[in-house]
């Protein structure tokens, strides 16, 4: 530790404050001289506390992400069935197809539609 | 007074000095890291033994990370201190239950060098970290002086002024009052003061 924030207050008495600021670094001289093979010791405990709290952490970053795919995939395939607005349905003409199959009109109706068309102007002249 | 200072704790320098880009770390990694080697010294004053210290210092981290990993990293500081505290007081504990079996023992005509309180007592010819500071002989007498006062009292004294919790923290990480801790810190300075008098 460089710098020490335990100040005592100003009404002690200055020897009190001067042998309580050397212990003080003395200590903080003592921690940070501690040897390589106690630090890797600490860092290896301090590793091995904060395991279990690693492993549930991404057991719900898995099953998080497990529930938003599967929450994508729903809306996906449920924004696909759903027609957008304007747009045509895919039956739509599937219906008229199935209407004119089963229409009564003849075929033959189909095949002459100019003649009875024309027929049409013919009549509508002849009543006016 | 030095029991009424204004303190700001380790981990409070650490948030307020600037992160290195580099250091994605969760802040609990953080914490932990500040904390563990003044958490190894305390717990190596408290018994003497840094195998045992390592040994106490792990046990807290897994409580602690275990128990209070959640709460706001504002309170972590004395529940780290706290969890290490009741650590080093079933390391105590246990102790007093391991000398009354040894003890009656010993009574019973087991001179076994093991058992020997001299053998057993740590070796003065093993330096320990302060011994290698510049000033090695202050080291020496404050590290005596320490592991010579009562558990209590170095407690708020290490916590108190060297870990810089402030009074209503070092309360709640030792479990007693206020007032306590004042009383506690007192004496320790007292008797502090006296065992380092040559050295001031």
């Amino acid at each position: 530790m460089n710098t020490h924030p335990h100040q005592p207050e100003r009404s002690a008495p200055v020897t009190e404050e001067a042998w309580v600021e050397r212990a003080i670094a003395l200590l903080d001289e003592s921690a940070h001289g501690l040897d390589a093979a106690t630090v890797s010791r600490l860092n290896r405990a301090r590793q091995s506390a904060l395991a279990p709290r690693r492993s549930q952490r991404r057991g719900w970053m898995i099953g998080g992400s497990f529930a938003a795919a599967a929450i994508a995939l729903v809306l996906a395939l449920g924004l696909g069935h759903r027609p957008l607005p304007g747009a045509l349905s895919p039956t739509d003409g599937a219906q008229d197809d199935l209407d004119a199959l089963v229409d009564d009109d003849s075929p033959d109706l189909y095949e002459n539609l100019d003649f009875y068309a024309w027929l049409d102007v013919q009549q509508q002249g002849g009543n006016g | 007074m030095l029991a009424g200072s204004t303190s700001m704790s380790g981990f409070d320098r650490m948030s307020a000095a600037p992160a290195t880009p580099s250091d994605d770390s969760p802040a609990i990694e953080r914490f932990l890291r500040e904390v563990e080697r003044r958490a190894l010294r305390m717990a190596e004053f408290a018994v003497g033994n840094r195998e045992e210290a390592l040994d106490l210092v792990q046990d807290a981290m897994f409580g602690f990370v275990r128990n209070y990993a959640t709460r706001a990293s504002t309170e972590w500081p004395p529940l780290f201190w706290r969890v290490l505290d009741s650590r080093i007081n079933d390391w105590h504990r246990r102790q007093r239950v391991r000398n009354r079996w040894l003890g009656w023992f010993e009574r019973n005509g087991s001179d076994d060098e093991q058992d020997d309180p001299i053998v057993s007592a740590p070796d003065p010819g093993e330096p320990g970290p302060l011994a290698r500071l510049a000033d090695g002989e202050a080291g020496i007498a404050l590290e005596a002086a320490l592991r010579a006062l009562p558990l209590r009292q170095r407690q708020a004294f290490l916590l108190r002024l060297w870990e810089g919790l402030d009074v209503a923290d070092t309360a709640a990480a030792m479990r007693c009052s206020e007032g306590s801790v004042k009383t506690h810190l007192s004496r320790a300075l007292t008797n502090l003061r006296v065992a380092l008098e040559k050295h001031r």
